[in-house]
């Protein structure tokens, strides 16, 4: 409402008439070296551990370097590490780092900064949002569930330093199977977390202490007695080395919801609380079970798949062949942080008090929700490439306000998919004749629209396919107003009429196949979704009646739900149900708070919800046909196919990418053929751009590498 | 005296109870909506969702985390936001004093035009004055701030240039949202300062006033206003609370970094320390507001200036806020 009215007063009294949307400075009204981005939000943590806001992840990605990062096509290029290997099995991948990247105070980044980040990510107590990122590395799941452990006597006829998988002391009911519940350990009262196998306590106080440090340098001290969780030691297959005089331990005190984290000798650990505690453990999956006690074991970081051979080189195993790890390797879970700030302050470290980052720029101010102020890094190894001095990021949460503002000219740029949908047919050309305003680009986003059916409510593979059949998806962008790209095809990509040629030849498809394809590797790999069941009102007939004749249709009108709040879902949601009342099936359509609507639909309780999936990187699986397996913990309509489970099994134990793409394509084939999904389009990204700013790469995962950006104040004469 | 301190004291036991009947309200009933802190329609394994969730022991059975909540608040400790991990007090420090700013200038916008505005149309009462101010007034109370405030940007902002359209920036960019949150209660200021004037202009001390051959301002501004500008005090009290806390909607539109926003947000966030936070914060400004009016109900007009006395009188209430025209005719 307030964006409409704001829309008919900027239409009524001051659409420009130029080729640019609002004021465009130039020559000496223009700082060459500041940036003004007005952001979408406030980014909620800039600790690339933490974070996990789409506001956040342009930030983090400026202030923190990763083994690889965002090229401009939004594929991985190198970064922190100038080459790897990836081995032919697609289980070890070994990155070789540079030696002139230093952190802002000064330090050199070493292999151990980045398996330190690791394990911090895949700790319990650190309850990472992006833990989820690790799972293909071997042990990373198990260690965070404490379900991977390692023998620290030999006992039961294990040696030291074996990998034992601790057996379940109760079947944990229809929990998923990759996905293990933490309460399954029975000395957890009331829900509470289960004691920690690397509890311990010590009979000095402990002094919590940068490694090798001093005692009297230390910034906390631990009372004696008080429980502190160790989270590695020295001297282990990933840990830094062992100073001279013995091996310490990094421990971890909750002293308050921050809590802190530091070395100690570890000689001064001494108490085990849960060390009477009997647990059943096993080498392998196969082995026989046997019983060790508390004292016995420990959450080793030894247990997880990441060696380092020397300060610059870094082994990751994974469980399963991983072809897209390199693409990993750029997100936030897998970006290194510096153990000298989060021991700290784990919670806060990424304040401009506390904070020390790696990558082009430095944060010099953030006012909470107002704005992120970072500067050029005077330590980044590429700064002779990074031509800005400021870059300021505006919390824009209000989409409006945010477009008044590039308006204005109070930002230079607005983040992707942050103009008001009532805004755009003023902006797209759609009011103007066709002629749109210069300064805005629309580009394909990875990123796909559906309505989310609950296979085991709307049991009936024929309504279903009816249900997919029945839409004429080709009318959405007119009210979307986006450009958005029509699409009965689960996995999102770049349409095949906008591909350069090295891609064509590299998906096998020519300029007029219709569709989307995703761009794996530039010119080299690529990956086209199988058709799906597009617009077909009289087969959508055919399978009403086939559902009919089997009895398939239920007795009361079909529930689509959708998140109350956005106008453009809700005139989908009566777009969808009158095309689907021209086939014959009644739908009647319910708007739910965002919450309720994720609760609902993660309990299964639903009958057909709007709902999208967006990609964080390049790949099918991973990201989009994951969703769809029986045992995945985001399996929202619980579809579940044996088929499906043979062929996503099968690819996945591929080695070639190509031939692993090929079934995969099989696979989604089989899915989308039965209907448990029905796509409507693959989002876009709209971007206002000044034409003075230079370098702004607009990409399919809407990771623009903003910090190779320039302002031209001569963009007029040029 | 010893009536001032019952007076005090009671007080005092009806605001705890309030601030605890608040900090439970906002619990229970937050807790009985679906859904949590950490709901995500992103990929999320069971483990990791987990994990967050029992950082702030959200497993544990509901009646506990109550205690722990209350415990808390006994304490002076509003907590930790669940979404963004920095105190609720530091949160509360941070925003309230950029809703302060705004909703005290907000305020000056509609006492000053307000009461301008009334005194005018009950001087000059039946006119085509008042109708004319009185009308401008009522279609100031009907336009909401989510019309008013998109029109002011379009105008002033977008198409003349003149204002900021976003963020606070320096003093300019405060006029915008300060003139859309004072017109939302210009107009009630309004229409209170004429219902009171008009009371009190009938008066035998007014003509008394009029006969001793003052000026007509010295008349209206000295002594008629003192005693009927009482309703707009009685207003004044939850209206201030409400307006330096912060407007979700104001605050929403000119992207200002205030407090109004955390009032939905943490609701639709189920950042549950936050939303008791900044629900108990507000009814504690409410209280202390309402006693503030107390207080200058008894330096407005001499006759209620001995607040012994009227706690002692039928009501036992010390004030008459429930008929604002009437309360000064005793």
């Amino acid at each position: 409402m307030a964006r409409w009215l704001a829309l008919v007063a900027l239409v009524g009294c001051s659409l420009p008439d130029g080729d640019y949307f609002g004021r465009v400075a130039e020559g000496r009204d223009l700082d060459p070296t500041h940036f003004r981005w007005c952001n979408q939000g406030e980014p909620d943590h800039l600790d690339p551990t933490l974070a996990s806001s789409t506001a956040s992840s342009q930030l983090v990605a400026a202030l923190f370097d990763g083994l690889t990062t965002y090229g401009p096509d939004g594929l991985p290029v190198a970064s922190l590490a100038t080459r790897w290997e990836v081995a032919d099995d697609l289980r070890t991948f070994t990155f070789h780092l540079r030696r002139d990247a230093r952190w802002s105070n000064g330090r050199g980044v070493t292999a151990y900064d980045v398996a330190h980040s690791v394990f911090r990510v895949a700790h319990p107590l650190t309850a990472s949002p992006n833990a989820d990122t690790l799972a293909p590395i071997k042990g990373a799941t198990a260690y965070l569930t404490r379900r991977v452990l390692v023998m620290r006597r030999a006992v039961a006829g294990l040696r030291i330093g074996d990998v034992v998988e601790r057996v379940p002391d109760a079947p944990s009911g229809s929990e998923a199977s990759n996905a293990p519940s933490a309460t399954d350990a029975p000395d957890a009262p009331d829900g509470a977390a289960p004691i920690d196998p690397d509890e311990r306590t010590a009979r000095a106080p402990l002094a919590l202490r940068d490694l090798g440090a001093a005692e009297r340098d230390a910034y906390a001290i631990v009372p004696p007695g008080t429980p502190v969780v160790r989270m590695m030691t020295t001297g282990g297959r990933a840990t830094l080395p062992s100073p001279a005089g013995g091996a310490w331990a990094y421990v971890l005190w909750q002293r308050d919801l921050e809590g802190v984290g530091g070395w100690v000798p570890a000689r001064e650990l001494d108490g085990e609380p849960g060390g009477d505690r009997v647990l059943q453990v096993r080498r392998a999956a196969s082995a026989p079970a046997v019983t060790v006690h508390g004292r016995d074991v420990e959450a080793s970081t030894d247990a997880i798949g990441i060696r380092i051979p020397d300060p610059y080189t870094i082994v990751f195993e994974t469980a399963d062949p991983t072809p897209y790890f390199v693409s990993l390797t750029d997100s936030r879970a897998l970006r290194p942080t510096p153990i000298e700030a989060w021991s700290r302050w784990p919670r806060s470290w990424d304040r401009p008090a506390h904070i020390v980052t790696s990558g082009p720029f430095t944060l010099a101010a953030w006012r909470e929700r107002d704005r992120v102020e970072l500067v050029r890094s005077p330590t980044y190894w590429d700064r002779a490439q990074v031509k800005l001095a400021r870059f300021t990021a505006f919390s824009m949460d209000d989409q409006a306000a945010s477009t008044n503002a590039y308006f204005t000219g109070a930002c230079d740029a607005t983040a992707a998919n942050n103009v008001p949908s009532s805004y755009l047919p003023a902006i797209n050309g759609e009011q103007r004749g066709g002629r749109a305003y210069k300064d805005y680009a629309v580009a394909p986003f990875l990123g796909v629209y559906f309505a989310w059916i609950q296979t085991q409510k709307l049991t009936n593979r024929h309504l279903r396919r009816a249900l997919a059949l029945a839409i004429d998806r080709t009318a959405v962008p007119r009210f979307t107003h986006g450009g958005e790209l029509p699409s009965a095809q689960l996995v999102p990509g770049t349409p095949i009429a906008q591909l350069s040629d090295a891609d064509l030849a590299a998906c096998g498809v020519t300029r007029a196949t219709p569709g989307v394809a995703l761009v794996m590797v530039t010119g080299e790999l690529c990956y086209v979704p199988p058709p799906g069941l597009d617009y077909d009102p009289v087969a959508a007939r055919r399978e009403l009646e086939l559902a009919r004749a089997e009895g398939g249709l239920p007795d009361h009108p079909i529930e689509y739900r959708y998140n109350a709040g956005a106008e453009a879902h809700k005139q989908i949601a009566e777009y969808l149900q009158a095309a689907w009342a021209q086939v014959g099936i009644p739908v009647r359509i319910t708007a739910q708070d965002w919450n309720s609507l994720l609760d609902d639909t993660h309990k299964g309780d639903y009958e057909i919800s709007r709902l999208g999936s967006i990609g964080n990187f390049a790949d099918p699986q991973s990201e989009f046909l994951s969703l769809f397996r029986c045992a995945s913990p985001d399996n929202r309509g619980r579809y579940c196919s044996a088929d499906y489970e043979r062929l996503m099994d099968e690819a996945n134990a591929l080695s070639d990418r190509r031939a692993r793409n090929a079934v995969l394509r099989a696979a989604e084939a089989v899915m989308i053929e039965d209907a448990p999904v029905v796509p409507i389009y693959v989002y876009t990204q709209k971007h206002l751009i000044k034409p003075y700013v230079r370098g702004y790469a607009t990409n399919l995962i809407d990771q623009p590498p903003l910090w190779r950006i320039w302002i031209d104040p001569d963009w007029r004469s040029r | 005296m010893t009536g001032w301190l019952r007076l005090a004291g009671g007080r005092l036991v009806a605001s705890v109870a309030i601030l605890v009947a608040v900090a439970t309200a906002s619990f229970w009933l937050l807790h009985a909506a679906p859904g949590g802190p950490f709901a995500t329609d992103q990929p999320r394994s069971a483990a990791v969702a987990r994990a967050m969730e029992d950082r702030y022991g959200l497993h544990q059975p509901l009646w506990r985390q109550y205690g722990r909540a209350m415990a808390r608040l006994a304490h002076g400790d509003l907590g930790v936001s669940m979404k963004r991990d920095v105190s609720v007090a530091g949160l509360i420090a941070e925003h309230g004093p950029i809703s302060a700013v705004l909703g005290l200038l907000g305020l000056a916008v509609a006492v000053i035009a307000g009461v301008a505005i009334g005194v005018v149309a009950a001087w000059r009462r039946d006119t085509w004055i008042d109708r004319g101010v009185m009308l401008g007034a009522l279609i100031g109370i009907s336009v909401p701030a989510f019309v008013l405030g998109p029109l002011l940007i379009a105008s002033i902002a977008l198409d003349l240039g003149w204002l900021p359209a976003a963020r606070i920036d320096g003093a300019r960019s405060l006029i915008l949202p300060a003139i859309t949150l004072g017109m939302i209660y210009l107009g009630t200021v309004a229409r209170l300062t004429r219902g009171g004037m008009l009371d009190v202009l009938d008066q035998d001390f007014i003509r008394t006033a009029r006969a001793k051959g003052l000026p007509e301002w010295r008349v209206l501004a000295k002594h008629a206003l003192r005693i009927g500008i009482a309703p707009v005090v009685t207003y004044l009290g939850p209206a201030t609370a409400t307006m330096i806390s912060g407007s979700f909607v104001v605050e929403r539109i000119f992207q200002i970094p205030g407090l109004g926003t955390y009032f939905v947000t943490s609701v639709t966030d189920r950042d549950y320390p936050v939303v008791t936070g900044v629900f108990v914060f507000y009814a504690a400004l409410l209280v202390v507001l309402n006693l503030a009016v107390d207080l200058a109900y008894g330096m407005l007009d001499p006759r209620t200036r001995d607040l012994g006395a009227r706690t002692r009188d039928a009501g036992g209430r010390a004030r008459d806020a429930g008929a604002p025209a009437g309360g000064t005719r005793r």
